[in-house]
Formats: C-alpha cells, sequence, structure tokens
C-alpha cells in the first residue's frame, strides 16, 4: 500500500494534489489573465504550426484572413477562427484518406490511429497520434487521476475495455504507466464477478476507474454476492467515472457503500483524453448538490457556446462545448464543435480558489439526439437506418432504462406492416431477427426486439421521438 | 554544467535537463539502424512530451 494515506494526514484532501506537485500549485495559482496569457503562447505556437503543416487549417487561416501572428487575444482567435464540425473532417478525410488534410504530421510521424465509434450513421473521425501525442493522452488521464489521490504505487483497476481503436481504450494504460501505478486492466475481459474475484484476491485495491453504468453493475453484482464494497475494499480511496450521467441520490449511495469519495472527468477522443474533471473536490458537493468538473484550460482552449447565436452563455447557463487543442500535434482540433451539451460554471463561481473554469458533474448531455449506451455513441438516426431498411417495418419506439439487476438494457418495440403482419410467425420471427442483427452491425448494440401493433405506437406529426431515456430513474441502490 | 537560475529553481532546472536530452535524443534518432529507429522516436516522442509538460508557466516559450 502506498504512504499517501499517512503522508496526508492534517491536510484538506482538496489541497493535497496542489501539495504533493509544484507545477499544480503554480497552476492553480495563476490569475485568470495569467492563464490566457498562457493559453494565447501556446494557441500562436500550434496555429503557426498548422499554418505550415496543414492543408485544412492553413485554408481556414486564410479564409479568414488570420495569420497565426497576428491574433491578438483570445477572444479575437474565438469571434474570427472558423468553426469545424464531425461533418467537416469526415469530408476532409474522403478528400485526403485516410487522415484528411489536417493532420499537422508527417504520416510516417503517426504511432497510434484512434478512430470515433462510427455509430452516427455519418462514419468515423480519424486521429493520427505521434509518439509526443501517446504521451499526452496519457499524461491527460494521468492528471485526473493524480488530482483524485492516485499515486506511484498505488493498485488501479481499469474497467474500461483497453486497446482498440479509441482513445479510452489507450489513454487509460497509458496514464497509469505515467504515474507508476500498478494497474489490472479487467475491463472487457473478465466477467463480473471474475473481476471481483480478482478484486478480492488483490486485496489493497486502491483506485477503481469505470463508466458511470459499469460502476453500478459492479456495485450490485457485490451487493447480490453479500460484499460491502468499503469493507471488502477498504484501502480504496478514490472511484472515478466518466461517460454517462446519474442522479445525486445515485453518487450519495456509491459513497456510502464504498467509503470513499466519487470523481468524475469529461473526456473525449477530440480532447485527446480528460479536459476536466473534479480534482479532488467530489462529484458531489458536501453539501448534497452537484460538484464541478474543473476545465484543464492550459492544455485544452475550451468555449461554451449557444448551439443556435454561437455566443458564450452565461455562468450557470447550458451551452454546446467547442474545444481547441493546445498541445496535441497530430490531427489537433482547433474550434470543433463537440455536440456535448453542459451547464458552464465560471471561475469566479466555483469556490475552488482557482481561476479555472468549469462543468457541472452528472448533466454533460448532447444536443442532438445522440444515446451514450454501454460506452457506445448512438444516434437515433442510424438505428432509424437500419430498421427502415426493412420494408416490413411500419413504426417502431425504443426505450434505455436500467433494469432491476443494475445492467443498461434496450428495448425496441416493432409494429410490421399489415402484409407483414400477417405472414407466418415463423417469417416474423425471422424478420425481426434480421433487422436485430442489422442494429447491431451497425450499433454495436444488441438490442431486445418485441412485436406490437401499430395502434400501440405514438404517430409522430412532426420530428420523430422514437427514443426515451429513462436510465436516470433506474440509478437505485 | 548548471547555471545559477537552473540551481536555484528545480522547474528551470527539469525544463533545461530534459532540454539537453531532447538534443541527445535527436541525436540517437540519426541512427541508421533501423531497428533502434523507431525506439529512439519513441524515446524522443516522450522527452519532447515531457519538455511541453515542464516548461516553466510565466515562460516565454511556452509552447506545444
Amino acid at each position: 500500500m502506498s504512504t499517501h494515506a499517512q503522508t496526508s494526514v492534517g491536510r484538506d484532501a482538496a489541497d493535497i494534489p496542489f501539495m504533493d506537485s509544484a507545477r499544480l500549485a503554480r497552476l492553480a495559482s495563476l490569475s485568470r489573465g495569467e492563464l490566457e496569457s498562457l493559453q494565447l503562447r501556446k494557441l500562436r505556437h500550434q496555429l503557426a504550426r498548422l499554418h505550415v503543416s496543414s492543408g485544412y487549417y492553413r485554408r481556414r487561416m486564410n479564409a479568414a484572413g488570420l495569420a497565426p501572428d497576428a491574433i491578438g487575444s483570445l477572444d479575437a482567435f474565438c469571434k474570427s477562427f472558423p468553426l469545424s464540425s464531425k461533418a467537416d473532417f469526415l469530408a476532409d478525410q474522403t478528400e485526403h484518406a485516410p487522415f484528411g488534410d489536417r493532420l499537422g504530421i508527417s504520416r510516417s510521424d503517426v504511432a497510434l490511429v484512434n478512430m470515433t465509434g462510427g455509430t452516427s450513421g455519418q462514419g468515423q473521425e480519424i486521429y493520427g497520434r505521434s509518439q509526443r501525442d501517446v504521451h499526452m493522452q496519457g499524461y491527460y488521464h494521468a492528471l485526473p487521476w493524480f488530482l483524485a489521490g492516485l499515486r506511484p504505487g498505488d493498485i488501479a483497476v481499469n474497467c474500461v475495455p483497453s486497446g482498440g481503436l479509441t482513445t479510452g481504450g489507450w489513454g487509460p494504460g497509458e496514464g497509469l504507466r505515467i504515474i507508476g501505478a500498478t494497474a489490472f486492466h479487467v475491463g472487457g475481459t473478465l466477467s463480473t464477478d471474475a473481476k471481483i474475484d480478482l478484486m478480492l484476491r488483490i486485496g489493497e485495491v486502491n483506485f477503481i476507474y469505470a463508466s458511470t453504468n459499469y460502476l453500478h453493475t459492479l456495485t450490485e453484482a457485490l451487493l447480490r454476492r453479500g460484499l460491502e464494497p468499503k469493507r471488502a475494499f477498504p484501502t480504496l480511496r478514490t472511484l472515478f467515472i466518466a461517460a454517462e450521467g446519474y442522479p445525486i441520490e445515485w453518487a450519495q449511495r456509491i459513497e456510502t457503500l464504498w467509503g470513499c469519495r466519487l470523481q468524475e472527468g469529461y473526456g473525449s477522443t477530440q480532447c485527446a483524453g480528460f479536459g476536466a474533471s473534479t480534482c479532488a473536490d467530489g462529484a458531489i458537493t458536501r453539501a448534497g448538490g452537484r460538484g464541478l468538473m474543473h476545465m484543464f484550460e492550459w492544455e485544452t482552449l475550451f468555449e461554451v457556446l449557444h448551439p443556435t447565436t454561437l455566443e458564450p452563455v452565461a455562468s450557470g447557463e447550458t451551452g454546446e462545448l467547442v474545444v481547441t487543442n493546445l498541445a496535441i500535434e497530430g490531427s489537433p482540433v482547433i474550434r470543433f464543435r463537440t455536440g456535448d451539451s453542459a451547464r458552464f460554471i465560471s471561475y469566479r463561481d466555483t469556490a475552488a480558489g482557482r481561476a479555472w473554469n468549469a462543468i457541472e458533474c452528472g448533466t454533460v448531455g448532447r444536443f442532438d439526439d445522440m444515446l451514450k449506451i454501454r460506452g457506445n455513441n448512438v444516434w437515433p438516426s442510424a438505428i432509424d437506418a437500419a430498421v427502415f431498411s426493412y420494408g416490413e417495418v411500419a413504426e417502431y419506439a425504443g426505450r434505455v432504462y436500467t433494469s432491476a439487476d443494475g445492467k443498461t438494457e434496450i428495448e425496441m418495440r416493432l409494429a410490421l406492416t399489415d402484409a407483414a403482419a400477417a405472414m407466418e410467425p415463423a417469417a416474423r420471427e425471422r424478420i425481426i431477427e434480421a433487422i436485430r442483427a442489422t442494429i447491431k452491425e451497425r450499433t454495436n448494440l444488441w438490442m431486445v426486439l418485441t412485436q406490437c401493433q401499430r395502434s400501440e405506437l405514438p404517430e409522430f406529426s412532426y420530428k420523430a421521438r422514437r427514443w426515451k431515456d429513462e436510465r436516470q430513474q433506474g440509478y437505485r441502490l | 554544467m548548471r547555471n545559477a537560475k537552473e540551481v536555484a529553481d528545480p522547474t528551470a532546472r527539469d525544463h533545461a535537463t530534459l532540454s539537453r536530452m531532447l538534443a541527445d535524443a535527436d541525436t540517437l534518432c540519426g541512427t541508421q539502424d533501423a531497428l533502434m529507429a523507431g525506439q529512439y522516436r519513441f524515446l524522443r516522442g516522450r522527452i519532447a512530451a515531457l519538455l511541453a509538460l515542464a516548461t516553466p508557466v510565466d515562460s516565454a516559450e511556452s509552447a506545444p
């Protein structure tokens, strides 16, 4: 076991990371003006580099009449640099396969390829990362975990599946190595019961990283086995979650059951890892309200904009996160519209004493109708395309919910056309199975499909709202 | 040889050390040994990232 617990005696938990790292202490001490000066210096360097190395960004700068060294302020940058979207990146990749003209480094310097999930139905963004970026992606995982209490020598259990093509598959492993933690990458390789068996054999687990939903599943499984988490793992200091929203009551219950703080991070492929986290403050406040994720703004420039007017929202309002990488060199994003909605909290209102802006915990969502299900980004339009590729389907409705045993379930009720409904039961069953397989192929998700009457499903007179997300109601322990 | 500022300021010292290491890694990357070349580039990438992360916050050279 690390000595962290002993050395933390007499220190306020929220202050510990800043006492343990002089660099973090310096970043925490920056005034807002100093932080923005640092951002501007890094931004100018990034843009000057991309003006030379990236045709995509050079064209955008030239079209806007921007010279990298003539950008006088962050405000001028935010007002004049064109936004990019997923569609822009996909078009760039089509024209300049495979990485697009935005790559910004030599193709031969690409050491890691990351892709987005491809479940939007639009296509997958491709990111080519350099050797230097691989370390930076690790750092963007290590940083929030260090802030949350992880230290060299600690035992960490990573429940998120490793490897593959996603940033989330590679960043955690790098991050845990960078910190010097002893990591067990159990995600995607062991059943939940097998994970628990292993964790019990390990004994002194200090840190667990999991999606919100998987932490729920793990907790449920422990309770079913008659194990009280805080007694089974008394050395655990930190639970760290990401990816999905949750009710406050669930977070409180989790902290009670596990006997330690619940911390949260906001991250994405576009951020190259985590761009914000609760630090050591917790996903819920001592007073029982939602906590804040403080942005690592010296690494990633965040804007929170009204999705229609594209004006910055005021503190306390919800807007769309727009991100700019200040330190990533391979496939960097510059003013990229994430589509993620978040409640913005100005640094002035955080009470943390730092000049870092923040977003609210547990409520990051989407401005489009994308659903995050079991780690997959799923757009209803992609499901529509799969389902309605079968002429036998008249209408459908779906819901995502948390089952009694804590698992995320997806239920779809299908109404067939009159002609298809009149077919033999075996023929109808074959159609439904084929639809199910097509959905799996397009979204990576198996769903439970049941047949119903057309009259049982709603009529959509304007925009179809076929999906209901009932997971928040389901997080009950 | 460390200068007085490096001795007095650990951040400046670390940055100077990493700068020298990056120059050495660049030299290694010039190898004609194809087996070692990728490993030296791996090493150089790690040093370059650490150099960026260890750059003094107040430095005019706060480049990515």
